[in-house]
């Protein structure tokens, strides 16, 4: 599972631009799978044969998709202008080296030396707008040789394990679902199950939408990397959640409030399990979940998600036992759905 | 001629702030040893390499660039996380998601943390994160972080190197080690020639806090004259100096001012021309804050320039060079070396 975190994190997808890690999940599920095809927006849809049909198929979703940047501009001396796709804090990404386009161009985002700046102006950060990415080009034309306005900028960072079983890389928000969703979907399953790896989250959760359209499930389960502050200059509740205190469920975010029923159910499971479990103290962030659950007649949603801190930067930190812990407790949650659907409608 | 990318690479990878150069200095020396006559640590830490000229009575010429790097210190520990202050001056900007390598045996690595937004009002979220607001996450419990790190452990960047383009390098500790690249290769480009000096090649330790390699170092080689290799901010699109015009492959820059003994400064211009080496100038009207500043008051006084390589992002883990600068500097090493100065050192 870890191994295979490591791999997808590699990969660039920066949303709308899916193509590389769709191809590479792909890959690795096409054995386990029934029928595998992409949709129209880009989501990659796995469907599996349980041990029991079901009419509508539980799903399970992550998203593949991961924020970035897109070049905006090439400037009159060579330097990439830049806007980013997805949430992200300017604060975070002064001095990070980034890989732009399909060949991946090395380049780092500047800020003149520390010598030349005021103590007024070491306080400010400068806008987006005004930041730009050197790729040693000479001028214009040599620049427009190496990139093109509209090409994907991704974080070039490694996955390193760290720490009492931490890991850092870059897109850990939210190929550890994706991970999840591919370790579940080598297992023998209990149900009919729909696995969606999901196009474009981070701008909107856009992808989401047609694929539970297309799917019609009653129940879905979405997992996901979700922020964690729990460092020494946050206090209380606004440290939202903590890593390696076990995978956070599914109450309320800024997108949705999840099934009460699934949250429930989710709980006793890992009570009973002895999977430690938290909920998010301080309502912030969102997920697919609200793209799923008002979609067609409207779906039972529930959540896993793992703490992340410093969530859409080039160095997220996860743990790995909420990893494992988030796998165990979808798998006790697939198989709990096959014995009592507890579906609302029918 | 060594590979300058794989020799900058090898020699950007060692970590050594300011007090913590030892490894740095054990392999400046390796690299010096087999192009000089003698090559040794100093008692201060300092990297010394001495290639003795063809003739007597030989004039004494130290080319001094510091090996240490800007870096952080651990402070003290708060629920796990490490407290730390910086080693030379860091913008705080750089620092929030930014990797370190925390420099215990074996090196831990760490991120520095940062805040989500929704910790922060709107006003806020416009300004720089609060150093003090900042930790290094070594993803540790508060207990074995204590155990394992202890407080005055030392930490640097955590990047590699890599190229921009055909012509820029890029990485950590460019400022100086690339300088020290550069006198490396002049000593290469020296081995077979008639040698009119001494020539010592001196990788300076702390100067990025108090110059104090550069006192000392050049105190006990009592030299002739000094050269200290350093970089200068070259533009960036966010202005960069606003009364210079130093550019990425312009060439070395030459400096004027207090610093810069004109006689010697003037050796320089002249060996540069002679090579038809393009050359830059840089105006340092004070302090140069380069080893130049201690040189050229060791002893009674000593004949010191100062030759710059310029570089964008100084201070960042991405200070970014022009490899024909860096080539362009060594080539007026040598031909500086190659001439006599006994006259400018007589006046």
């Amino acid at each position: 599972m870890i191994e295979l975190i490591k791999e997808l994190c590699a990969v660039p997808g920066v949303s709308s631009f899916e193509d590389e890690i769709r191809a590479r999940i792909e890959r690795e599920i096409r054995p386990h799978a029934s029928d595998v095809r992409t949709d129209a927006v880009g989501n990659l849809i796995a469907f599996k044969r349980g041990a029991k049909r079901a009419d509508h198929p539980l799903m399970i979703t992550a998203h593949m998709d991961e924020v970035g940047f897109i070049v905006k501009k090439i400037d009159d001396k060579g330097f990439v202008r830049f806007a980013p796709v997805g949430g992200i804090d300017r604060r975070t990404v002064i001095g990070k080296k980034v890989l732009i386009g399909k060949h991946r161009i090395p380049g780092a985002i500047g800020l003149r030396a520390y010598h030349l700046v005021s103590a007024k102006e070491e306080k400010i950060v400068p806008d987006i707008a005004d930041m730009y990415i050197d790729i040693g080009a000479a001028d214009q034309k040599q620049a427009q040789s190496l990139v093109s306005i509209g090409d994907e900028i991704v974080f070039d960072s490694d996955f390193v394990e760290f720490g009492d079983g931490m890991i850092k890389a870059k897109a850990l928000d939210d190929r550890i679902g994706c991970a999840a969703m591919i370790h579940l979907i080598q297992k023998e399953l209990p149900i009919d199950c729909a696995f969606v790896f999901t196009a474009q989250e981070e701008t909107g959760a856009r992808g989401a939408f047609g694929a539970t359209f297309s799917i019609r499930p009653r129940i879905a389960l979405v997992l996901e990397g979700t922020t964690a502050a729990d460092v020494p200059s946050v206090k209380g509740h606004r440290r939202v959640t903590c890593a390696g205190e076990g995978p956070v469920l599914g109450v309320m975010d800024r997108g949705a409030i999840y099934d009460r029923d699934l949250f429930e159910r989710l709980r006793h499971l890992a009570d009973n399990r002895g999977i430690p479990w938290q909920t998010k103290r301080f309502i912030a962030g969102g997920t697919d979940a609200q793209a799923i659950q008002t979609t067609a007649g409207g779906v039972q949603v529930a959540a896993i998600s793992v703490p992340v801190r410093y969530i859409h930067t080039s160095s997220s930190v996860a743990s790995i036992r909420d990893c494992h812990h988030m796998v165990e407790l979808a798998e006790a949650f697939i198989h709990s759905v096959a014995e009592d659907p507890g579906a609302k409608s029918e | 001629m060594s590979n300058l990318p794989t020799l900058l690479t090898s020699l950007s990878s060692i970590p050594g702030p300011s007090g913590f150069e030892h490894d740095v200095a054990r392999r400046a020396v390796e690299l010096m040893r087999p192009l000089t006559d003698e090559a040794c640590v100093d008692g201060f830490g300092n990297a010394c390499g001495i290639l003795r000229g063809t003739q007597p009575g030989a004039l004494r010429i130290v080319i001094a660039a510091h090996l240490d790097e800007i870096g952080f210190i651990a402070t003290g520990v708060e629920q796990g996380f490490l407290r730390f202050s910086t080693i030379g001056s860091v913008d705080p900007r750089m620092l929030p998601g930014r990797e370190v390598t925390v420099m215990t045996d074996p090196p831990i690595p760490g991120v520095i943390t940062c805040l989500p937004p929704h910790v922060l009002s709107e006003e806020e979220m416009d300004l720089a994160f609060p150093r003090e607001d900042l930790f290094i996450d070594v993803g540790f419990s508060h207990e074995e972080t204590v155990t394992r790190i202890p407080v005055g452990t030392p930490a640097v960047y955590r990047a590699g190197c890599f190229p921009l383009g055909e012509d820029l390098f890029c990485g950590k500790a460019m400022d100086d080690r690339a300088c020290f690249c550069a006198g490396l290769l002049a000593l290469e480009m020296l081995q077979n020639a008639a040698l009119p000096h001494d020539v010592v090649l001196l990788g300076t330790t702390r100067e990025e806090t108090n110059f104090g390699g550069a006192k000392t170092g050049t105190f006990a080689l009592d030299p002739d004259v000094c050269l200290a290799l350093d970089v200068t901010h070259a533009e960036t699109p966010d202005g960069g100096p606003k009364n210079t015009d130093c550019v990425l492959g312009g060439g070395p820059a030459v400096g004027y001012g207090p610093n810069m003994t004109p006689r010697i400064r003037d050796a320089l211009i002249a060996a540069a021309n002679a090579e038809n080496i393009d050359i830059q100038r840089e105006v340092m009207p004070g302090k140069s804050y380069t080893d130049a500043w201690e040189m050229q008051v060791s002893r009674e006084g000593i004949p010191t320039a100062i030759l710059s390589l310029p570089t964008r992002y100084m201070h960042t883990p991405m200070e970014t060079i022009s490899l024909s600068d860096l080539r362009a500097m060594a080539d007026l090493l040598v031909a500086f070396l190659k001439q006599p100065h006994g006259e400018e050192v007589a006046e």
